[in-house]
């Protein structure tokens, strides 16, 4: 064997060009800022600039956003959208002892305990949805149900980290990172990854949900800021008079004219000057995305702005479609803490969650109807697990005030517009609603499943580090949740 | 999932006509099998077999004997009763098999497999025997953590045979041969053991109803003693991996070759140039022309410290027209003591450093980790050999005895703190939910990813669960080294990292309080001496309570009536139970009037009041000065680790047979074996990772001077000869430089392992010192610069950004070493590091690299999220960045103070001015136009801001917003 083969580039080099190329990951050095690809033939790892100019996609997308509404706490599956009326039979009796090593707090754990809400029906679809949710039950004709996801841990922090970057660690890139780097964005005057996160706090693990990971910052979640400026940075945090600051972007941009005239053929230059016009122009734009005084009473009534319980979470679903209208690729909701873990006082918890929601999300989902853009939107709703069929108790042992305790082996999540089929479900739980039973749908399926709608392939999206094509959903295999594609 | 479910061991299968494949066809009755099977056994030899033999079992798999397709491979069983689960069609229906560079299986031959696979009839045979290797793994997942090693509950051991046997408290746990009888599988079945309630306080999960049964079986089969059947490494030819696999470049032991002879004479300084310029003449292109001197000297300092010289430094070597002034230039920068900073800094991207655990919400800072970070820092500046770095990092806890307090040196302390190497990933297990054995094992894959990325640049990752896809490293090469990190990192015995969370008897902490002898014995004897004039203290503020207290009942005592006071008096003073009746009496009716609290005296008396306060106060301080020994972030072997199974398909469930320690044996070369001993007297180590140091800095192992090497060459060059600094294996990047790659990993190892011998050598080379400037010849003929025949121009990185900022605005604090400084978020997400003491900062190395606090300047600029390590970072060009220091207060803020500095050196003349400023941002005077154009602004800005600026600070104004471009400038941010 010659140690050394002369021609390495045209074996595995080129091989790993050629399929780099298909992922339509190469492209991205070749953006309209270079004349041409000046970094030749080679593996996409030494890429050395990195921006959100869009991406060929690796098949012809069904979305071409996705509006993520994270619902932080591991919402019920069986007080929600997944009616057990065998739980209601077996109202009381113990259950512990059957799924002892899936309670997180064995010491508070009840016995099987009911739905305090009542189930029926809706719309032509008939799809089941609680009392607890009358404005979802309105628009579930539009839902695709997936009663039969699972995830991995049953601790938020990790079950968080899974359901964001597919694995339970830190330092993973979230989804939304990944898909701004598959596919980057349409509109330049904004960021590619919109989080839109609750004035009053911010979720568990924070800004970690948002992050980049291992590739590189560009593609983070950008937090928009319901009051005040948007964006981090956006304008100056110091006193100085706009005049004042044109003369030294002038002097500023002047200065790095000459510096390049003095450099030919430095490309980076050119990159470098761009991010600086770039900033400029996102000043106009994200303020006006985020500007809803044009908008009518009618669709401020919609998303339930101006009431109370609703206003906070109504804008936040409201500047979601503005900015899915302005070309933002993905929009994530999220809500202070964690309403939804609902470890006690669950009648009134559970539904406290639902009314600050509910009819903003059926606002959303109706506007985004009525102009078109459901088509193209992919709006997906759910946590980061699901709830146990036990009660768990609170310290005074008081069963009317009792909650349920997270479960890894059954969660609930809807898709609705994006090349979703609407109206229709997917999988069962067991006759109790602890384990997903039928068509088990893992995190790894649902990752897939999304950036499959938008025009990626979970497998063909990855970044090379450590030797290795990273992805999103690591070395899992998956599967798409097929039924409920159109 | 098709076959992960499926155990191997637990399952034999029998396939009844397969056997026609290979034996005798006279048992047979059916002559249409028979030609069947002989097909596909023609098909699999032809196609298979190769890779698949007994000699050559690629992926651990053997397919060329029916009972070695029973038995499977690493993956568990090829073939199933129905064969649409079977591995071996998933693979070949999916053409995942044959690998595509190999000869394919025609349509024609997998309708002839498939047919067999379909036909063949498969039945499954009851196991005869239950291996007590089957279940001990059983009990350490479910039991040990409370009957085993660091805690036997009711006097029991699970751990082995003979513990089990010899029993507890209540005798022994087995009977063999009786199931029903033996108090284990009593206490199981009465649902007892493991106790439900207790089993997340000791991060386990309940035994399943297979394993019981297995536990069962065992036991009814009279709890057979077979021996361990241990892959070791042994000297025997490995089947899993060929000569062939060895002589991969990489994997061969570098030499240094002759130095090529090139046609231009006169430019090569050192035997870099040698190899470089032969490759610009073989490209047909020339070399670039040496960079003037502000260009090398803002090249050099950026390179080395990561910040742009002071005007002295940039005089004196631009005043120094000797020969030698830029080899004495590099010399002074080398021997600076913030080169540590700078190239530790690198280090501990490699280490994935972090100053928190991560992995919870509430991400617990690691109080005494920056020990480690400055053992980096101090190692770097004085020029550690890089193998003794690296052994005190593998295995610092083997190298000597730091058991006897009175006999801990400097040495052994550092040893200890350089293992820390090893405690950087995430590690959540401080929480009983975050530290289940999946959490424990994935710690270690990261630790093992860590090393195995850092140091050997390859990538091991992939074999936890397979046999890597393109480097010959069989999972069983990994599990050998997960065997090595045991004694250490032990799944079934683990330990919380933090002191102060998660720490029980079944989980004790994985800190080290050892500290060199003679410190701690000042720290004790400062203790001894702060206790003693504690004590003189306190017996001071008693005296003067006492006194105050006595005056206030003293004036009470004189205010009774003058015939009682001596009486009331003695009364008061006498024992209670001595007191005579009228003493009794007296006490109870004055004892209102005359007794008197501290409060009260403080009220009465404002000087006591004062004085009282201040011995508190000084009580205090003087408290403060007791001092502890840090306890040091460790990694150290405790002995005595559990087995070491491969995990079929990486699933801890699933263990199959039982590996040694070891080490890849592609990287094995047959003149040097993996030797394990005990690293000193009395040490409870087991020695391994010992054994595992001394492998990696053994001369003949083919990668670690080669990819460090490479790793300094990047560094300055922007790319290494191997662009895939992570991976030297058959998927990574070919060298640029193969002889000059290996000339420098041999001489980095002559040298004594030198890391500055290879700075000094690299950048006193010509390559080194040339312009940056791209040719047109450069663009058509060497667009990526593989040739170096210029030197790339270079962004800054988030740290040299930051650091040049603070550089500049005058408030860089050099203190170096010590607890990282706070960084703080704001309501809107910003994250900012704090000013220590008022005014200034230190260099970003002393940030708190906090998970969830890294300041937004530095991830802004890329610095990276370790996950579990960063081997190299990547470079964006993007908005926020502009945004950031464009708008961000701070960033303005020292660029008023940089403004304001160069108004006190030079005055209100504008051109000297701007002169000055360039010569401290770029190390170079301003050029007519950039002069000229600045001079023009400036009057524009002065005018523009006359309306709201008060004149006296116009001029003030005016030149912040010229250093505020300045740092905004491409000129600035990007090094020549």
């Amino acid at each position: 064997m010659d140690p050394y083969p002369v021609d390495n580039d045209q074996t595995i080099g080129r091989r790993r060009w050629l399929t780099s190329t298909a992922a339509g990951l190469q492209a991205a050095v070749l953006t309209d800022l270079f004349s041409k690809d000046i970094y030749g033939m080679e593996t996409p790892q030494i890429r050395s600039i990195f921006d959100l100019k869009p991406q060929p996609t690796h098949h012809e997308p069904q979305a071409k956003s996705i509006i993520h509404l994270f619902m932080n706490g591991g919402p019920s599956q069986m007080d929600l959208f997944d009616p057990k009326p065998e739980l209601d039979k077996r109202h009381g009796q113990p259950y512990f002892s059957e799924l002892a090593s899936e309670v997180e707090n064995p010491t508070a754990a009840g016995a099987l305990m009911k739905c305090p809400y009542k189930f029926s029906q809706h719309g032509e679809s008939g799809q089941w949805v609680s009392d607890a949710l009358p404005h979802t039950a309105e628009i579930v004709d539009e839902l695709a149900m997936i009663k039969s996801m699972y995830t991995t841990n049953l601790t938020h922090e990790p079950a968080l980290f899974k359901i964001h970057g597919g694995q339970e660690l830190p330092g993973m890139p979230s989804i939304g990172a990944w898909v701004s780097y598959g596919l980057g964005t349409e509109n330049q005057n904004l960021p590619a990854y919109v989080v839109l996160d609750d004035p009053l706090g911010l979720p568990v693990n924070q800004s970690q949900s948002w992050q980049s990971g291992f590739l590189p910052p560009v593609y983070q979640g950008t937090r928009f800021r319901s009051t005040g400026e948007p964006v981090l940075n956006l304008s100056r945090d110091f006193e100085q008079t706009d005049k004042v600051t044109s003369l030294e972007q002038e002097l500023i941009a002047g200065l790095d004219r000459i510096h390049k005239s003095r450099r030919p053929r430095q490309l980076r230059l050119d990159a470098r000057m761009a991010s600086y016009e770039l900033a400029a122009r996102m000043q106009l734009e994200a303020t006006d995305a985020l500007d809803i005084t044009k908008e009518t009473q009618e669709t401020l009534d919609m998303y339930g702005i101006g009431k109370d319980t609703t206003d906070s979470y109504g804008r936040r679903c409201l500047y979601a479609r503005r900015l899915v209208e302005r070309g933002v690729r993905y929009v994530q909701l999220y809500i202070n803490f964690q309403i939804w873990d609902n470890h006690t006082g669950l009648t009134a918890g559970c539904k406290g969650a639902c009314d600050r929601t509910d009819r903003p999300i059926a606002g959303l989902i109706r506007d985004l109807k009525q102009r078109g853009l459901l088509d193209s939107t992919l709006v997906v709703w759910g946590g980061e697990f699901g709830r146990l069929p036990i009660a768990q108790l609170p310290a005074n042992k008081d069963t009317a005030n009792a909650g349920r305790d997270h479960n890894k082996n059954a969660m609930i999540t809807w898709m609705a517009g994006g090349g979703i089929k609407p109206g229709v479900s997917i999988g069962a739980t067991d006759e109790l609603g602890f384990a997903a039973v039928e068509d088990r749908i893992s995190v790894a399926d649902w990752h897939a499943t999304i950036l499959h709608q938008l025009g990626l392939h979970y497998e063909h999206l990855y970044f090379e580090r450590n030797g290795l094509k990273d992805r999103l959903t690591s070395v899992e295999e998956a599967h798409l949740i097929k039924s409920i594609l159109k | 999932m098709l076959f992960g479910s499926y155990h191997w061991q637990q399952i034999v299968l029998r396939l009844i006509l397969f056997a026609l494949l290979f034996t005798s066809l006279a048992n047979t009755s059916n002559a249409q099998d028979q030609s069947l099977g002989l097909k596909a056994s023609q098909i699999l030899k032809a196609k298979c077999v190769k890779c698949h033999s007994s000699q050559n079992r690629k992926a651990d798999l053997d397919l060329s004997s029916v009972d070695a397709i029973l038995k499977g491979g690493e993956s568990g069983e090829v073939i199933a009763a129905n064969y649409e689960d079977s591995l071996l069609w998933e693979m070949i229906s999916n053409q995942v098999m044959p690998p595509e560079d190999e000869p394919q299986l025609s349509k024609q031959e997998l309708e002839t497999l498939k047919e067999w696979l379909e036909q063949s009839t498969f039945k499954p045979l009851a196991k005869e025997h239950t291996s007590q290797w089957e279940v001990l793994p059983v009990l350490q997942l479910r039991c040990v953590v409370c009957h085993g090693k660091q805690v036997a509950e009711a006097g029991l051991d699970l751990r082995t045979r003979e513990s089990i046997l010899k029993g507890g408290k209540s005798g022994p746990a087995i009977l063999p041969g009786n199931p029903t009888e033996s108090l284990l599988l009593k206490k199981i079945h009465a649902g007892e053991m493991p106790p439900k309630r207790r089993i997340v306080e000791a991060s386990i999960k309940v035994i399943t109803p297979t394993e019981i049964k297995k536990l069962e079986n065992w036991i009814a089969e009279g709890a057979s003693n077979d021996m361990p059947v241990i892959d070791s490494l042994g000297i025997d030819p490995d089947p899993l991996v060929s000569d062939n696999d060895r002589d991969f470049w990489a994997f061969k032991v570098p030499v240094k070759s002759a130095l090529p002879e090139s046609i231009k004479v006169g430019w090569s300084q050192n035997s870099i140039d040698s190899f470089v310029l032969h490759g610009i003449e073989q490209a047909g292109l020339k070399h670039s022309p040496r960079a003037n001197k502000e260009v090398l000297i803002r090249r050099v300092y950026f390179d080395l410290l990561g910040v742009p010289p002071t005007l002295e430094q940039l005089q004196r070597f631009l005043n120094d027209a000797s020969p030698t002034a830029y080899e004495q230039l590099v010399e002074r920068v080398l021997a600076s003591p913030y080169y540590g900073e700078r190239w530790g800094g690198l280090w501990l991207d490699l280490a994935g450093y972090s100053d928190s655990e991560g992995i919870s919400e509430s991400d617990p800072v690691r109080p005494s980790n920056y020990l480690y970070r400055d053992y980096v820092i101090r190692s770097f500046n004085a020029d550690k050999p890089y193998s003794d770095f690296l052994q005190e990092q593998l295995a610092g806890d083997d190298l000597a005895d730091y058991t006897d307090p009175e006999h801990v040196t400097q040495q052994i302390e550092d040893n200890l703190i350089a293992t820390g190497f090893l405690r950087q990933p995430p590690d959540g297990s401080f929480a009983n939910i975050t530290g289940f054995v999946p959490d424990r094992n994935r710690y270690i894959g990261a630790a093992m990813e860590v090393y195995s990325s850092a140091v050997l640049g390859l990538t091991l990752k992939c074999a936890k669960c397979h046999s890597h896809k393109f480097d010959p490293i069989p999972q069983r090469d990994y599990y050998r080294l997960l065997a090595v990190f045991k004694g250490a990192l032990d799944e079934n015995a683990w330990m919380s990292p933090l002191k102060d969370q998660g720490v029980s008897a079944l989980k004790p902490m994985r800190l080290l309080s050892v500290t060199e002898t003679v410190k701690r014995k000042a720290i004790e004897a400062n203790n001894d001496r702060v206790e003693a004039e504690l004590v003189e203290i306190r017996k001071e503020l008693s005296t003067v309570e006492v006194a105050a207290i006595s005056k206030l009942q003293d004036a009470a005592i004189n205010a009774l009536p003058e015939q009682i006071r001596s009486d009331v008096k003695s009364a008061l003073n006498e024992a209670e139970q001595k007191r005579s009746k009228v003493q009794q009496y007296l006490v109870e009716k004055f004892e209102k009037e005359i007794r008197f609290n501290i409060e009260e005296a403080q009220e009465a008396d404002a000087e006591f009041k004062a004085k009282r306060e201040q011995l508190i106060a000084r009580i205090a301080a003087k408290d403060n000065e007791k001092q502890e020994v840090t306890p040091i972030r460790a990694l150290w072997d405790r002995g005595d680790p559990s087995p070491t199974y491969i995990l079929t398909r990486g699933d801890y469930l699933n263990p199959s047979r039982m590996v040694g320690p070891g080490v890849p044996s592609v990287l094995m070369d047959v003149r040097k074996e993996f030797s394990i001993r005990k690293p000193f007297e009395n040490s409870p180590s087991t020695g391994r990772r010992l054994a595992l140091a001394e492998w990696t800095i053994d001369k003949s192992n083919p990668l670690t001077a080669r990819v460090m090497v490479n790793r300094i060459w990047k560094h300055h060059f922007q790319h290494g000869m191997v662009k895939t600094l992570d991976n030297f294996g058959l998927a990574g990047a070919q060298p640029s430089h193969p002889q000059l790659l290996d000339w420098l990993a041999v001489e980095f190892m002559e040298s004594g392992w030198s890391i500055k011998h290879i700075h000094r050598l690299i950048m006193t080379s010509s390559t080194y010192q040339q312009s940056s400037s791209v040719s047109e010849q450069h663009e058509l003929r060497d667009p990526q610069n593989k040739w170096l025949s210029r030197m790339p121009m270079r962004r800054m990185d988030a740290e040299m950004l930051r650091d040049s900022l603070i550089t500049l605005a005058g408030v860089r604090w050099d203190k170096q070493f010590g607890p990282g400084d706070l960084a703080v978020s704001r309501s809107d997400g910003l994250i900012t590091t704090l000013p220590v003491n008022h005014d200034v900062w230190r260099r970003s190395i002393y940030v708190l690299h906090r998970r969830t606090l890294m300041p937004t300047l530095l991830t802004s600029f890329d610095r990276p999220r370790m996950s579990p390590n960063c081997i190299e970072r990547t470079e964006s060009t993007v908005a926020p960045q502009a945004l950031h220091l464009m708008n961000n207060k701070q960033v303005n803020s020292w660029a008023g103070q940089f403004a304001k500095q160069i108004i006190q050196e030079t005055g209100n003349i504008r051109e000297e001015q701007i002169r000055q400023s360039y010569l401290k941002a770029l190390s170079r005077q301003p050029d007519e136009q950039e002069l000229q154009l600045t001079l023009a602004y400036m009057q524009k800005i002065a005018e523009a801001a006359k309306q709201e600026t008060p004149p006296e600070e116009i001029n003030l104004q005016v030149l912040s917003n010229v250093c505020h471009a300045l740092i905004n400038s491409a000129a600035f941010i990007y090094i020549d």
